[in-house]
């Protein structure tokens, strides 16, 4: 559970990053970037989320070898 | 004063940015720069020269046989410098059919070869800025091939330079950031070119923070399973890449500004004195 745990912890460091990035490329004004952050973060998080699943019912169905 | 003076730049901007990709310098020659070039052609493909002498050319035999083929190099750093990867792939390859001992300084070899190939990215950068500058005219801003450069060696400070200072201290954050957690959790093993070719090429991008990591760890030999090395292998490339995306929001901004302030060149002595 621990481990569950930091592998969450480590996904929201690394997507803070990538979306911080990702969000002052595309806006130049820094306070307007620094806005749409949240929402930014939220979108990339359900995208994660979606492809998460996709893989896990991948996993279950097309690629289990039970 | 900005390009609309109706004065034409000094060539074509993609032509000299793509010439100096191929040939180290060959962009400043067809801008009519050709001293600047030769003297670019020899820093940047000596530094190749000395990486390779100090590997004895062994660099991509540190690939996997299995990830070895014609095009591998193509995600490596070096590839900024194309003629120099192409005379190397043809000249070396991936060695002999036989394991050999690497050389002493292969780390710093290595280092080399990638270092000629993100300077002549950064040459790149120059010649196309240089391109778009009109006959005559110099700007008064940082060229955007110098605020690259510096943003690679010190992630954030081209921003900085520029007056974008609190996006500069953010770049800073997050990729060194990165590469120090990074680090931390893989226990220095994704410092080593040899053990992890490729995320080592994302890393290297990050720039001195990578560099002064690698010097201090030292190359030290893996004793024991590390847990969490992919996700430290995964924070350190992803580094690097985030620090490419820095670059192009500083090239995008360092040119159009460097543009909008030009100021004519000074005029040659002789004229100066009649």
């Amino acid at each position: 559970m621990n481990d569950l745990l930091l592998h969450l912890v480590l996904f929201v460091v690394i997507g803070a990053g990538i979306v911080a990035l990702a969000a002052f490329y595309s806006e130049p004004d820094d306070a307007k970037a620094l806005r749409v952050l949240p929402r930014r973060f939220g979108v990339f998080a359900l995208g994660c989320a979606i492809l998460a699943v996709l893989l896990i019912v991948a996993e279950h169905t097309v690629a289990s070898v039970h | 004063m900005a390009l609309e003076t109706g004065r034409s730049g000094r060539g074509d901007a993609n032509v000299a940015a793509l010439l100096t990709w191929v040939i180290p310098g060959a962009g400043h020659v067809y801008l009519g720069a050709p001293l600047f070039g030769i003297a670019a052609f020899l820093v940047i493909t000596g530094l190749y020269l000395v990486g390779i002498r100090l590997t004895d050319g062994m660099a991509f035999e540190f690939l996997q046989t299995d990830l070895r083929s014609p095009i591998a190099p193509i995600l490596t750093p070096e590839v900024g410098n194309l003629s120099a990867v192409i005379w190397h792939m043809r000249t070396y390859g991936f060695g002999q059919p036989f394991p050999r001992s690497w050389p002493a300084h292969i780390d710093l070899g290595t280092f080399l070869t990638a270092c000629s190939g993100l300077l002549n990215a950064c040459l790149a950068c120059k010649a196309h800025f240089d391109a778009r500058v009109p006959v005559g005219m110099r700007s008064k801003k940082p060229s955007p091939g110098l605020l690259v450069l510096l943003g690679w060696i010190v992630p954030g400070l081209g921003h900085w330079i520029q007056g974008r200072r609190l996006r500069g201290a953010i770049v800073f954050v997050v990729v060194a950031g990165f590469v120090v957690l990074g680090t931390l959790l893989a226990e220095g093993a994704n410092l080593d070119r040899e053990r992890h070719f490729y995320y080592w090429s994302g890393q290297f991008l990050a720039g001195a923070p990578a560099w002064i990591l690698e010097v201090i760890h030292g190359h030290a030999f893996v004793r024991a399973d590390i847990r969490y090395v992919d996700a430290g292998l995964a924070f350190g490339g992803v580094a690097g890449l985030l620090n490419i995306l820095a670059w192009l929001d500083l090239f995008g901004v360092a040119e159009r500004e460097g543009l909008e302030h030009l100021e004519p060149e000074a005029p040659p002595v002789r004229e100066v004195a009649a």
